[in-house]
């Protein structure tokens, strides 16, 4: 990274910092929204950015790490510090699972895609058969107090969750920079590019696919805990379903591929645009239904033509970062 | 002994592509494998390289039995290989596919850049290190291929027709670099080769492979000489 770079990252950090003594309570909401989606975006890119193992399942760890620690506070009242761990934990066993069936038998590209949606659909359908965890009808924790903050059971008023959030992007980003730069990031990236060729370099194609499962589906279990406490209420039909884990993937996609930034860029184009749209419509008086998705499939579309390899690396070899 | 292969053999849905084939290899050699098309070279280097296990015989690499192993494995005893075809990391620079093969040694990047830096400026590639892999023209391609088979720092290197496409004053500067790899560093090489001028300035021994069987072994001069190498392979026209 050069200076400029550096400079540039500082100061987008500062803004961040700064941001929720210089917005509203709304604009405060759509940035907690778009660092989430930078987050688990990022989560995803490990794998399909890095590794170039293509997840289009990433929900089930969303969904998975969400009830997992929202039903032990749930049920015992223990705050999600304790039950991230137990989130992370079970989450990377699931990836790890979902790996070895995969990459043991070859199965990749699309059949791996497939694979990753079955997962997260048969989870889904499962836990609408765990009257504990609130069954079809969801499971609701209780609201929490929105005046004090609570940390230890991290309740407490839309701030918190916003610098919450933002630590995690922070740390995740610094995490997928080092790993980048270092002999694992090297080592997904040659897998992504050339297995045959990386196998010739001694390079165990297995034990290094498993490794990017590991940190990804962990990484996204983080996400889903802070969803559960963020939003306080999980439907399986709504977590697990398929069209959360292509939110996950859209940011990414639109920013960058393999890019460090551009999760984090892809998540604020599309929040941005598409709840722009959204407010501008509903504005104007009228009301549509679908409006985001038409609008998701009408961005993607563009990107695809014109930048296919996203926003972000067009926006560097403009600066030349 | 660097490489030792004891009778093996590999058939393909009946099909022997290779029939109880031995050679050796001692240390510090260069050596060419050659022969008309589908006489099996490839799949001897495959079997070498750990991509097919043999149908039966050993492959022995400095006293240990490796057939069967993955190329992952193989690379890791100390054989490195190229690609026919070549595959280059594409969306990677020059610098980092080298590093690639170099981070099998090394655990840093800093250590890992500095033997691929060496890695490339033997093949002269040096000033291209941070161009795309993809932007290479073939020749450069090929030359990328070597240089990270060298970053992983192997004892016998395997090069599978790395001299295929590249014109005469290429195809020497190549059989410069090998020499100079071969004389200072001690690198064990086989070379499989249709080209023969490559053949012929570089090897020591050659083995030559007719229907998947080791028909003739020596230097390139008794090769040459030798009637059942001239009337399957060389033929009449060969110049040397």
């Amino acid at each position: 990274m050069n200076r400029r770079a550096a400079l540039a990252l500082g100061l987008l950090l500062a803004l961040l910092v700064a941001f929720p003594w210089m917005a509203g309570a709304y604009a405060l909401s759509v940035a907690t929204l778009i660092l989430y989606f930078a987050y688990a975006g990022q989560a995803w890119n490990v794998m399909m950015g890095f590794a170039g193992q293509l997840s289009l399942g990433h929900s089930l760890y969303v969904g998975v790490g969400a009830y997992v620690a929202g039903g032990i506070f749930y049920h015992w009242g223990i705050g999600p510090w304790a039950g991230v761990w137990v989130a992370i934990l079970l989450c990377t066993l699931l990836g790890l699972v979902i790996g070895f069936l995969a990459f043991r038998f070859g199965i990749s590209g699309v059949y791996f895609a497939l694979l990753t949606i079955a997962f997260a659909e048969f989870t889904r359908i499962g836990f609408d058969h765990i009257p504990a965890l609130g069954g079809p009808g969801g499971l609701f924790l209780k609201v929490a107090q929105r005046d004090t903050i609570d940390l230890a059971h991290f309740r407490g008023p839309p701030i918190m969750y916003y610098y919450a959030i933002l630590a995690f992007t922070v740390l995740a980003f610094v995490g997928c920079w080092k790993l980048l730069n270092s002999k694992v990031g090297y080592y997904w990236q040659a897998i992504r590019e050339d297995e045959d060729a990386a196998q010739a370099l001694g390079i165990n194609v297995f034990r290094w696919k498993m490794l990017a499962m590991a940190i990804s589906s962990g990484m996204t279990a983080i996400a889903g805990v802070f969803f559960a406490f963020y939003y306080n209420n999980l439907f399986p039909e709504q977590i697990f379903n398929i069209s959360r884990s292509i939110e996950i993937i859209l940011g990414p996609i639109i920013g960058g591929v393999g890019t460090l930034f551009g999760p984090i860029l892809g998540a604020a184009l599309l929040t941005l645009l598409s709840d722009g749209i959204t407010e501008a419509f509903v504005a104007m008086g009228w009301d549509v239904p679908g409006i985001k998705q038409v609008f998701y499939g009408v961005v993607l579309l563009t990107v695809i033509m014109f930048l296919p390899n996203g926003v972000w690396p067009a926006i560097a070899k403009r600066l030349r970062l | 002994m660097m490489l030792e292969a004891r009778s093996i053999s590999k058939s393909f849905r009946g099909l022997r592509a290779v029939k109880d084939a031995s050679f050796e290899m001692t240390e510090g050699t260069i050596n060419a494998l050659i022969g008309p098309n589908g006489a099996g070279k490839t799949t001897i280097f495959n079997m070498i390289a750990g991509v097919y296990r043999p149908d039966a015989g050993t492959i022995v690499f400095q006293g240990r039995e490796i057939q069967g192993l993955r190329p992952d494995q193989i690379c890791v005893a100390g054989i490195g290989r190229t690609f026919q075809i070549v595959k280059p990391f594409a969306g990677l620079s020059v610098l980092d596919n080298v590093m690639v093969g170099a981070f099998l040694r090394e655990r840093t990047a800093p250590g890992a850049r500095k033997v691929a830096l060496e890695a490339l400026d033997k093949l002269h590639l040096g000033p291209k290190r941070d161009v795309p892999a993809a932007a290479l023209t073939l020749p450069d391609r090929k030359r990328l291929e070597v240089a990270r088979a060298l970053a992983t720092r192997p004892k016998l290197l395997l090069l599978d027709e790395v001299m295929a496409g590249l014109r005469p004053t290429e195809t020497d500067q190549m059989v410069e670099v090998f020499r100079a790899l071969n004389r200072s560093d001690g690198l064990t090489i086989l070379l499989i080769e249709h080209v023969m001028r490559a053949v012929m300035a570089l090897a020591q021994h050659v083995g030559v492979l007719h229907h998947g069987e080791v028909i003739a072994r020596g230097t390139p001069q008794e090769i040459v000489k030798d009637p059942a190498v001239l009337e399957c392979y060389l033929g009449e026209e060969t110049e040397v």
